[in-house]
């Protein structure tokens, strides 16, 4: 799958395509056509290229070659279209040709600015000299491009006369005869150059994305600089320190609230997560897909820390508004999605995440699904995190516990809108198969109708 | 040579057409060629389409603009690809427009293009600076039917209005529509020091204190000013308005007072009838600018398009009589 695909069902990878400072369309298509990479290889390759390219902004970023190879990348035009035309041998007319001439001298400036910078082996560019030479015929060295005299014999004595009559307001069907020659001459030109570039097609479309791919890496090592972001090793586990969501984090600190990272770490088989309402369980499994994904389409994790595995997938179910739009109950529509993860994970090897399964039906029943849908998950590859305020759930699995409600966390009365400087997100391992009790404590901390929860707490008591 | 040394005082210039068929691009081709023969480099642009071999509402063969040597136009890649002069590719803008992308082009051999330009008076102002840039001592945007927006303050410097047979065969209908133009695009300016607080304010409708202060009345749009009435100037009697003013403002605010001052921010965002607007003046107030469009000529096409051809001398007297400024006969200067 494609990025252009993943960021329409995670709002975390959108934020962070959304951040880059890419410099040209060409660059922004290589980033939504990067795949999500299930290969080694080409992964630890890719965060290998990403690290010199963070060393390299970080020592030249106000120095000649590093500015030089941004302005070129600004310049560049995505000339696709093109050059598929060339490849094929249509003529190109006056402007593509132009188009082609600045790609090649784009390509050269671009060679010398990387070669300036060291790394002409993380980004090596083709030699597109002879293209550059054969659209600069009078060797001007410059970009701009017309069907120059020297092209073809006939069109000095042809302009020369065309020149004069022009100047002297001559007859206008004379003008009109020598232009429509002149326009046979220049398309012959065009046809007889196109011709001669055609072969160069592939080379062309090779710089074009090579420049293209240094605009995308340019752009990842500045996010990683800015984000703080860290270079994952692939182990047998994930184990995410100070993992963070990058979206939430500065929306909180745009607005002076605190954020605080979380560590985990993931095995396969099933980890089950509980913790209070509000204890941030749904952000943290957000967090981890997106980092995941992050780090599986060759960026670094929004980490400080990063080992993990590889997957063929992340999947999840955190609902949101969008099945419920399409006509589906919330209940219809998490369970479709659901059974969709288990049939997947029969024969792929996926990060699954699943926010609540279940809530919305009778707990009777609802309890069941998740008792089943933690013992076929138990039994695949995959890696399943699910959150869950049922208890007592009878399963042999892993659990993690948001610690929560910390009273005496803050020096200051608690009220609704400081709520979130009173929760621990941390996570600890938890032994006890229980869940906190701890919802109408948050509501009454809310401010919610006092006879509601003294009714409410006369029930459990009974 | 008619308004051109005055064009020259300045670094952009619009021509604007009160209707089509005016002569706009009569008088850009006058003024190309006069500043060809002062070996003055200028840079041509337009917005929207324009430079059409045959005029596309009404069919007639229409004039087309010659560029001279060492001056540079932009123009779609379709029209860049019929044109007649021969010209050397500069730049090509990577975003596209209907006619392919924008080509940056410097003459080599005089000839005749066709222009077509930005969709956006913002990507204009793009353009007008790139031409700047690379050496042209003048830009000069040629506007398509009914854009008047090219000849803002914030867009271009200077303006040459176009008149003629095509607003009305009428003289005295033509005196009368010309006139209220020109009136509206001469409307005085505000203090400097207002227009440095107004200048920022991005949308509403908003009230200026005795010490200057602006208090947004929170009324985005003119058709949510409903019942608002003496609301309206709880503040003060000198009001903002940052986008269009149109009659219905004008309508709500004439019963209020007799002595109000709106400002809009220029000429080109008032779309006003002669009724509305002296019906508001009449009572006492007034309609001021931030920013005024230096209007540096007056041109008229005696012609119309069906056929009608006014008396030169009479319409350009009797404009210029009415106008208070020189009017020119744009077919007879350029003879």
């Amino acid at each position: 799958m494609k990025i252009k695909d993943l960021i329409k069902q995670d709002a975390g990878l959108q934020y962070a395509v959304d951040s880059l400072e890419l410099m040209s369309a060409a660059g922004r298509r290589a980033l939504l056509d990067t795949e999500f990479s299930t290969d080694a290889h080409w992964l630890e390759a890719e965060w290998q290229r990403l690290d010199r390219a963070i060393q390299t902004t970080l020592t030249f970023k106000f120095k000649k070659p590093y500015i030089d190879l941004r302005h070129c990348l600004m310049q560049l035009h995505d000339l696709r279209s093109t050059l598929a035309s060339l490849a094929s041998h249509t003529p190109l007319n006056e402007v593509e040709l132009f188009e082609v001439k600045n790609l090649a001298h784009l390509n050269r400036i671009a060679t010398g600015a990387i070669s300036g910078l060291g790394i002409s082996d993380i980004l090596p560019l083709p030699a597109t000299d002879d293209v550059f030479s054969l659209l600069d015929p009078d060797h001007t060295g410059i970009p701009n491009f017309y069907i120059y005299d020297s092209l073809d014999p006939r069109l000095t004595p042809l302009r020369r006369k065309l020149g004069g009559l022009q100047t002297s307001g001559g007859d206008p069907a004379r003008i009109a005869a020598l232009l429509a020659e002149q326009n046979e001459i220049q398309g012959q030109v065009c046809l007889r150059l196109s011709d001669q570039l055609s072969p160069w097609a592939p080379t062309l479309t090779a710089a074009l994305d090579q420049l293209a791919y240094a605009d995308l890496l340019l752009a990842k090592a500045q996010l990683a600089i800015d984000w703080h972001l860290s270079r994952p090793t692939l182990g047998n586990h994930i184990a995410f320190t100070g993992l963070v969501n990058p979206r939430l984090k500065h929306r909180n600190e745009a607005a002076h609230l605190r954020y605080q990272p979380v560590d985990i770490t993931v095995t396969s088989g099933v980890t089950l997560i509980t913790g209070a309402n509000m204890a941030g369980k749904t952000v943290l499994l957000k967090s981890l897909g997106t980092a995941q994904t992050m780090v599986q389409c060759g960026f670094f994790a929004p980490a400080d820390e990063a080992v993990t595995i590889l997957f063929d997938g992340v999947t999840s179910s955190i609902g949101d508004d969008q099945d419920e739009m399409n006509g589906l109950s919330s209940y219809a529509a998490e369970i479709i999605k659901i059974s969709d993860i288990v049939r997947r994970c029969r024969d792929q090897r996926l990060l699954v995440l699943i926010d609540e399964p279940a809530r919305t039906t009778n707990p009777v029943e609802g309890k069941a699904i998740v008792q089943a849908l933690i013992r076929l998950m138990q039994q695949s590859d995959s890696a399943t995190l699910i959150t869950t305020h049922y208890g007592q759930l009878g399963a042999n699995c892993r659990r993690l516990r948001v610690r929560g409600f910390v009273e005496d966390m803050a020096d200051i009365p608690l009220t609704p809108r400081n709520i979130n400087l009173f929760i621990d997100y941390s996570l600890t391992e938890d032994l006890s198969g229980e869940v906190p009790h701890e919802a109408l404590r948050i509501a009454d901390i809310l401010g919610c109708d006092s006879q509601l929860i003294d009714t409410a707490r006369q029930y459990i008591e009974k | 040579m008619p308004f051109v040394n005055q064009i020259l005082q300045h670094r952009s210039l619009s021509i604007v057409g009160l209707e089509k068929n005016t002569g706009k691009t009569v008088c850009l081709n006058y003024i190309l060629r006069r500043l060809n023969e002062l070996g003055v480099p200028v840079g041509v642009t337009s917005i929207g389409v324009d430079g059409e071999q045959i005029d596309s509402v009404f069919a007639t063969a229409k004039p087309e603009v010659t560029i001279y040597e060492g001056s540079r136009f932009i123009t779609s890649e379709q029209h860049y690809i019929k044109r007649q002069a021969v010209s050397e590719i500069e730049h090509v803008d990577s975003r596209r427009t209907a006619l392919g992308p924008l080509v940056t082009a410097r003459v080599l051999i005089r000839g005749k293009v066709l222009l077509s330009g930005a969709a956006t008076t913002a990507s204009l102002r793009g353009q007008i600076e790139r031409l700047q840039s690379i050496g042209c001592r003048l830009a000069i945007v040629d506007g398509a039917l009914s854009r008047l927006s090219l000849a803002s303050p914030t867009v271009t410097d200077c303006m040459v209005l176009a008149t003629g047979a095509a607003v009305s065969a009428n003289l005295k209908q033509l005196v009368a529509k010309t006139r209220f133009v020109h009136h509206l695009i001469c409307l005085d300016e505000v203090a400097p020091a207002l227009r440095d607080t107004l200048n920022p304010i991005a949308g509403g409708l908003w009230a200026i204190d005795d010490d200057g202060q602006p208090h947004d009345l929170g009324i985005a749009s003119v058709f949510l000013i409903g019942n608002a009435g003496n609301d309206l100037l709880r503040f003060g009697h000198t009001l903002f308005a940052s986008g269009a003013v149109s009659d219905r403002l004008l309508k709500a605010l004439a019963p209020l007072a007799n002595d109000i001052t709106l400002v809009a921010r220029d000429f080109t965002k008032l779309f006003l009838t002669p009724e509305a607007y002296n019906d508001f003046t009449h009572r006492g107030n007034r309609l001021l600018v931030l920013q005024r469009s230096r209007l540096v000529a007056v041109t008229l096409n005696p012609t119309s398009p069906q056929g009608f051809l006014l008396d030169s001398r009479n319409a350009c007297d009797a404009l210029s009589d009415a106008l208070q400024t020189p009017v020119y006969d744009i077919m007879k200067i350029t003879q």
